[in-house]
């Protein structure tokens, strides 16, 4: 019987922490600043593997696709 | 944005073969225009729209696509094989 009453604390705190409606403004739109035709801005990330993969490594070998895929739910 | 070990574990588990980056200080995101900002009481939240970008071997974009359009992969991969293409046939 402890987990109902957990729960309900819970909800009671989440509730109690947004009174009413939350203001919730959008503060920038995001607008892909590029289009086709440009030159890709050259970035450095880390890989999966802690390695530093860059744009420009690849220029004058492949074509690259990224996909920027938010909320893939990774568990991270 | 997930760090590259979150990123080792998620590729790890569905059988991802190509490298999965992580943008921890949302660089990348911003030079490309793709992060969202949302302020919910006087604190600011970012987080990145989806998109798919196509880059050809000259480091040129031939392919953008943003938000809802950008959850089907499809037309970039068909751009990607329009590419591998043209690059075979040279």
């Amino acid at each position: 019987m402890k987990q109902p009453i957990v729960l309900g604390l819970l909800v009671a705190v989440a509730l109690s922490a947004v009174p009413g409606t939350p203001h919730v403004k959008k503060s920038q739109v995001a607008k892909m600043t590029l289009k086709v035709g440009d030159t890709a801005p050259d970035f450095t990330l880390l890989s999966d593997q802690w390695k530093t993969v860059k744009l420009s490594d690849y220029r004058g070998r492949k074509n690259v696709f990224l996909a920027v895929y938010v909320l893939a739910f990774t568990g991270g | 944005m997930d760090s590259p070990a979150a990123n080792a574990a998620f590729a790890k588990q569905i059988g991802i073969t190509f490298p999965l980056l992580s943008d921890m200080n949302r660089k990348m995101l911003k030079t490309y225009g793709i992060l969202k900002g949302y302020d919910v009481q006087n604190e600011t939240y970012e987080w990145a729209l989806r998109a798919n970008i196509v880059v050809d071997k000259q480091g040129i974009i031939q392919f953008v696509e943003e938000g809802d359009s950008a959850v089907d992969p499809n037309t970039a991969l068909t751009m990607c094989t329009t590419l591998h293409k043209k690059d075979a046939a040279k």
